[in-house]
């Protein structure tokens, strides 16, 4: 009697063309753009500048100066102001007076972080050539003073030594995108499973199942086994598109560093959630059309709040705050942790578990409101 | 087969049936009447196990509703008003699934295949189906269990004339087989045609329960009613035509009108002397001016 329900739920699901484009095509394809349009921002690589010097010194201070940067890829020295983003003006006098200030003229456009940077790297060559001139006038009168300045170095990175905390990893842009539109896409199993229950349900096909004997929890429970098997069919070719077909448009692979049993976990967190959420709106709505609207709609928003669109690591605290009420933040920071950190199972039992309790609530209350909704009308 | 003894459902404050007593006798095909909110939808509901009853008792082949629900479902059936089954498998896979659920023999599958003219629709999807097609499927499914009894709410409803009658033959088939049948039709030819027993059923109450014979027979005049078998032609001789297949006639002109159809090669069915037809009697006794 089970396997014949299930049967026949796939077979239906399986035949609706729109139904699989929604479910498997369009995440797919969402993952491919994605991982691609976001994979310069995603991306740690080298800084460049791009800088327009123009030396009214001309002295061997300001020609060491600009010598020492040219070697330097950070800097890319223009021909024209124009299209340098920096135009560095190195005043008259400017070796004979030791106090004598740069001018700097930025590009409006450029971001306080980029002029930051460009300050501390380029303050690094200044010192260096001031450091220079000091040790130079020194060495007659005490040449030990002047090894020693000398040898000193200059460079950001020999003042620090650096460890990475990987607790806050961030992700590239693939790690971001497979398991945002994994979650997106689960959770569009309200489009089939709605037109099904509101048919069945209009045409009194499940008063005419009651009639058989079938209870509202065999009903509810054959439908969300199909649609179990579903989702994790989804979420194992989302991560191969990642895996496999991300890599050809020249972005970086999904790399998994944590466990697969946790990817299992969270896959069936997920899919409780995504079901409960869609047997409920399918029982609610009074027409296909709208249960797929109200469907459609919450699950934007519930992606927009939850890190899908805007990953949450860019949003203000206030947003970040917010999005864990998300379930889809739940799923999301589960395969975040999965994919970027050597997570296992029990790293995501959290996560799980509030995805696992929100889906078995909301069956419940759809199972309840079901069963009124059959006893209603014949 | 089906006793029903002062038998309450309220929604509210509304009282939907109200003391409503009614028994059917084992393999008669009976009509439930009664205008839209009279309570027929209602008490097929509560029949089915679909719906729970405030007062009263119910009891189907000596099995009592209330104790053995479950039960009496296993024996019971409904064909719905709309078409319960899936358009977008075929004919075959929906009656599969049906009779997979139900644990149906081979026997009974086979069976509601054949006594609904099925067999050479099985690998055709359902959605493709004519109207008159999908309401046989619809019917098939509910004798996919063997039922004891069945109830038909309104099953020719938008249906073709040669379906339609297709459907009523077929539900003759059923007590012959045995099976009680309860119909509900707002189409009182359909219950003249098939009905060995009616009831009129009128503000949640049984106010009148006899055989079709009866009730028909007390209101006597010159007419004649004069049933054959569906033919296109009846419809192009200009007589007066109460469904499809159903002239109605005075004793006088009874002889003319038999030759006409013979002429034509129309076949009988049966002759009912000096009875009004079922309609005008729901009328006078509901004081409803329609059905």
């Amino acid at each position: 009697m089970f396997s014949a329900m299930i049967k026949k739920e796939l077979l239906l699901v399986l035949r609706d063309k729109h139904a699989l484009m929604a479910l498997f095509v369009m995440p797919a394809i969402f993952i491919l753009i994605m991982s691609v349009a976001m994979r310069d921002q995603f991306s740690v690589k080298n800084i460049e500048f791009t800088l327009f010097v123009k030396d009214l010194d001309n002295s061997a201070m300001s020609k060491e100066l600009l010598s020492s940067i040219k070697d330097d890829a950070t800097f890319h020295l223009t021909q024209t102001q124009k299209s340098a983003d920096f135009m560095l003006e190195i005043p008259k006098e400017y070796e004979k007076e030791s106090n004598a200030t740069l001018h700097l003229f930025i590009q409006s456009s450029l971001k306080e972080n980029e002029i930051k940077a460009f300050e501390s790297i380029f303050s690094e060559y200044i010192y260096k050539v001031r450091f220079g001139a000091i040790t130079e006038a020194i060495e007659p009168f005490a040449p030990d003073v002047a090894k020693q300045l000398s040898e000193f170095e200059f460079s950001v990175d020999k003042l620090y030594d650096v460890e990475y905390n990987n607790s806050k990893l961030l992700p590239n842009s693939t790690q971001q995108s497979v398991p945002a539109w994994i979650v997106f896409g689960m959770f569009f199993i309200i489009i089939p499973m709605s037109t099904i229950y509101v048919n069945e349900r209009k045409q009194n096909t499940l008063a005419r199942l009651n009639s058989m004997n079938i209870s509202v929890f065999s009903m509810t429970l054959s439908k969300s086994i199909p649609y179990f098997l579903i989702n994790q069919v989804q979420v194992w070719i989302m991560i191969a598109v990642g895996i496999f077909l991300v890599p050809l448009l020249d972005t970086p692979a999904l790399e998994i560093n944590g466990s697969i049993f946790a990817i299992l976990e969270i896959a069936v967190g997920l899919s409780l959630t995504a079901i409960g959420i869609s047997t409920l709106i399918a029982v609610s709505a009074s027409s296909s059309e709208q249960a797929t609207t109200i469907g459609g709609i919450s699950n934007i928003l519930l992606g927009a709040i939850g890190g899908v669109m805007v990953p949450k690591f860019i949003m203000p605290e206030s947003m970040q705050k917010l999005a864990e009420l998300s379930p889809m933040s739940w799923g999301l920071d589960g395969f975040l942790d999965i994919f970027l950190t050597s997570a296992d199972s029990s790293a995501v039992f959290e996560d799980f578990a509030k995805l696992a309790t929100f889906g078995l609530v909301s069956l419940t209350l759809s199972m309840i409101l079901l069963h009124f909704r059959i006893k209603k009308r014949l | 087969m089906l006793k029903v003894k002062n038998l309450t459902k309220r929604y509210g404050k509304k009282v939907a049936l109200n003391n409503l007593s009614l028994e059917i006798k084992k393999g008669s095909v009976f009509g439930l009447l009664g205008v839209n909110g009279a309570g027929k939808t209602t008490l097929l509901s509560i029949l089915n196990g679909l719906m729970d009853f405030d007062e009263g008792e119910v009891s189907i082949d000596g099995v009592s509703l209330k104790d053995e629900k479950r039960k009496v479902k296993s024996f019971s059936s409904i064909i719905p008003q709309h078409l319960a089954f899936y358009e977008n498998l075929s004919v075959e896979e929906n009656l599969e699934f049906f009779a997979s659920i139900q644990k149906a023999t081979k026997e009974d599958y086979e069976k509601a295949i054949e006594v609904n003219y099925l067999g050479e629709l099985l690998k055709q999807k359902a959605s493709t189906l004519s109207g008159g097609q999908k309401r046989r499927l619809n019917i098939a499914i509910g004798l996919l269990n063997n039922p004891k009894i069945i109830y038909f709410d309104e099953p020719t409803v938008g249906v073709d004339p040669k379906s339609r009658n297709e459907i009523l033959d077929s539900i003759k088939e059923y007590k012959k087989l045995g099976i009680t049948v309860v119909y509900t039709s707002h189409y009182m030819s359909e219950i003249e045609r098939i009905c060995d027993e009616v009831a009129i059923v009128s503000d949640g109450r049984v106010i009148e329960q006899d055989t079709l014979e009866n009730l028909l027979s007390n209101k006597v005049s010159d007419k004649v009613m004069v049933e054959s078998v569906f033919n296109e032609k009846l419809s192009t001789l200009g007589l007066k035509l109460l469904d499809e297949t159903t002239v109605e006639t005075t004793q006088k002109k009874l002889f003319e009108v038999l030759k006409l159809l013979e002429k034509n090669e129309i076949a009988l069915k049966q002759i009912r002397y000096g009875s009004t037809n079922l309609e005008k009697h729901f009328l006078e006794i509901t004081g409803e001016s329609s059905v």
